[in-house]
């Protein structure tokens, strides 16, 4: 057990469980969103993807490829979110849907992520 | 064999796994501060409370971060902002200098710099359209060889040891871009980064001090590399064999080439004077020979160079005394004097004053200029032969009294681009050092009346209806072809062109100076010799029209290396 992996672990597992904390709730609904939520997600999620530039492992490159998906997701729907709050007129329903499944998408990257990393680890035990 | 993951595009991942951690603190420090921003009140130009947006807290931490500062926006900062934003421009510019400080640190890192350039190397090999040399070392021998190809538009791919060596490449001027890698190259991961298994390497080169590291290279080139010709240098007599068994198709001792090109010079000078002319640029038949008197010589120096000069010296009857500070080993036929060569009392003791020539052939260019010297204010007479061991002394060995400078490096080169560059006279060479002085002076006369005092030229013809399309015109009209036909003018004179067959060669049978009526069949090549006209009158007589590029490349493996456009006809000298 060393602390780098531990940390690798957290930061994986920490960017799904804010993933889902934001998008769970009323899709169309802004009121059960957020935004420090999507905020803390991309911010763990960056790290993420940091954390596994130059993996050695031989998921390393796999890893890495789904964490860079769910980093695009989640700042396209945080940019196309900033870019509705500053309409001057309200939102419209479609368009915050949308949000919410951009951030859904990207929930399904960091699924894999978490999945790659316990199949990692059931390997090495063996 | 294990196929290595390429390198292209290894080296970007592994600077990044070197700057995790500074990015990670980026990231973290801007998070914060951004955070930090979106969750302080500051009060606007109309009293009311305001919150910053993500947008706004971005943009303010951007150019915060980066110093650019543009100012307190949307509206003048509260105090509580403003001890907000002091902590983020420490932080952030901290972390910058952190990044940016651990980017410089990676990217001078020798190892992330060996890994970068190794790649840059594979990408400009795998990028080579046309057949090139991979030559390991790059010392006097390699720097000529790799000069020499350069000139002919031949790529080449230089493996050396040293990295010093490697970064001459580049100050060394050479005519085409050469992919160099520093790396040990009996290191069979480094000969195939540099090209060894590449479909278009033309043959390995392996020119190293060491005889160990080139029969290492033999043999890696000769398991992975099955079907390329491979010239290896070999100094010391017993690496031959092994070097042979490990599969060279060349081996060449500079010490034996040396020795035996004197003893040619001694025993058959009409032979010397035509290896002069066909091997050196702008040699003639009317050169006169240079007269190295039999006699008594003294060798100075016990190592590999005397031992190989000692023993053709002594097959001629020459009577052989040795200078040494190190006894010698009891060996017969020779008489020893043991003493500094450099000392003028102990060369006297040899009988420096009534020698007839000496050879100064230490490894040291200092003992070797001051033997020189010495024996020149010793016996004004005395014929002395220099052994020059850097290449950077050269200018002070040509103001020596020595009149004859070996420099083993050249030699070695000179045997090499022999080697791949026309093979047909290689051959040609090594089997006339076998024959007389009567054979070489009746082949001498012969030059001389074809060739005058025009600068001698070899080249080679190889016998196919595409190389040659006049001679098999003849063969339709029911005429067989003979070496004469092929040295006949086109145009119906029927004019013989002055040119001396020196070689002809049919599969793995050679006939040296085949007889004018031998029969050609195809698939033959012959080598010539005569005056650069003659060489044009053949080529126009025998090809009237261009040929295709390939003509003969499967004749000649060698020669398809040499992607000269006129494949058929090569100039050798």
């Amino acid at each position: 057990m060393s602390l780098e992996r531990v940390f690798f672990a957290f930061v994986i597992v920490l960017a799904l469980t804010l993933n889902i904390g934001f998008t769970v709730g009323d899709i169309s609904d802004p009121t059960h969103h957020n935004v420090y939520e999507l905020y803390a997600a991309i911010v763990v999620s960056l790290i993420a993807t940091v954390m596994k530039f130059g993996d050695r492992s031989p998921l390393g490159s796999t890893m890495l490829a789904t964490s860079l998906v769910a980093d695009v997701q989640l700042i396209a729907a945080a940019t196309l979110w900033g870019y509705l709050a500053t309409q001057t007129v309200s939102a419209d329903t479609a368009d915050f849907v949308t949000v919410i499944s951009l951030a859904i998408g990207a929930l399904i990257a960091n699924v894999v992520s978490v999945v790659l990393l316990v199949i990692e680890v059931a390997s090495l035990r063996r | 064999m294990t196929a290595d993951p390429p390198q292209a595009g290894r080296s970007i991942f592994i600077l990044l796994r070197r700057l995790r951690r500074p990015l990670v603190a980026l990231i973290v420090v801007y998070a914060i501060a951004i955070l930090g921003f979106t969750l302080i009140s500051g009060v606007d130009t109309a009293g009311r409370r305001w919150q910053m947006s993500f947008l706004h807290a971005f943009y303010f931490v951007s150019f915060l971060g980066t110093t650019i500062g543009l100012g307190e926006i949307p509206y003048p900062f509260s105090d509580a902002q403003r001890l907000w934003a002091t902590a983020s421009i420490y932080g952030t510019v901290i972390s910058w200098l952190y990044a940016i400080g651990a980017l410089f640190s990676a990217l001078q890192d020798p190892n992330f710099r060996r890994i970068v350039h190794e790649s840059g190397t594979e990408r400009a090999v795998r990028r080579l359209r046309v057949p090139f040399y991979l030559l390991c070392g790059y010392d006097d021998a390699g720097y000529r060889v790799a000069r020499e190809l350069a000139e002919d538009g031949t790529p080449l791919v230089v493996v050396d040891a040293e990295s010093a060596r490697v970064d001459r490449i580049d100050v060394d001027d050479l005519q085409v871009e050469v992919p160099a890698v520093a790396g040990d190259a009996s290191d069979p991961k480094i000969l195939t980064l540099a090209g060894l298994t590449h479909p278009l390497c033309a043959g390995v080169l392996a020119l190293t001090g060491s005889d160990f590291v080139n029969t290492k290279i033999v043999l890696t080139a000769r398991l992975l590399a099955p079907n390329l010709p491979i010239v290896s240098a070999g100094h010391d007599h017993a690496w031959h064999p092994r070097m042979a068994a490990a599969g060279a198709d060349h081996i060449i001792n500079p010490f034996d080439t040396f020795a035996e090109r004197v003893a040619l010079a001694l025993r058959t000078p009409s032979l010397h004077v035509i290896y002069e002319a066909l091997t050196t640029q702008a040699g003639t038949a009317m050169d006169e020979p240079i007269h190295l008197p039999m006699g008594h010589w003294i060798l100075c120096g016990s190592d590999l160079f005397t031992r190989a000069l000692r023993r053709q010296l002594l097959a001629l009857d020459i009577k052989v005394t040795l200078v040494d500070t190190k006894a010698e080993d009891g060996s017969t036929g020779s008489t020893c004097v043991q003493g500094d060569p450099t000392d003028p009392a102990v060369l006297r003791l040899a009988g420096v004053e009534d020698a007839n020539a000496l050879i100064a052939g230490t490894d040291v260019d200092v003992d070797n200029l001051t033997i020189s010297l010495a024996a020149r204010s010793a016996n004004k007479q005395i014929f002395i032969i220099a052994r020059q061991i850097q290449r950077r002394n050269s200018s002070v060995f040509r103001a020596s009294p020595a009149d004859l400078v070996t420099l083993s490096g050249y030699v070695v080169a000179s045997e090499v681009l022999r080697a791949i560059r026309a093979p047909l006279l290689w051959s040609f060479l090594r089997r006339a050092r076998d024959e007389d002085e009567g054979w070489a002076a009746s082949l001498l006369t012969q030059l001389r009346e074809v060739a005058g005092d025009e600068v001698l030229e070899t080249w080679s013809i190889s016998v196919s209806p595409a190389a040659t399309p006049t001679a098999y015109a003849h063969v339709e009209r029911g005429g067989s072809i003979d070496l004469q036909r092929l040295m006949t003018r086109d145009g119906g004179s029927g004019d013989a062109i002055p040119a001396v067959p020196l070689m002809l060669r049919h599969g793995h049978d050679r006939h040296l100076l085949p007889p004018l009526d031998t029969p050609i069949q195809e698939g033959s090549e012959v080598l010539f010799c005569g005056a650069a006209r003659s060489r044009a009158i053949m080529r126009h007589a025998t090809t009237v029209h261009d040929i295709p590029l390939a003509a003969n490349v499967s004749n000649n493996r060698h020669a398809a290396a040499m992607h000269s456009p006129k494949a058929d006809i090569k100039s050798h000298t």
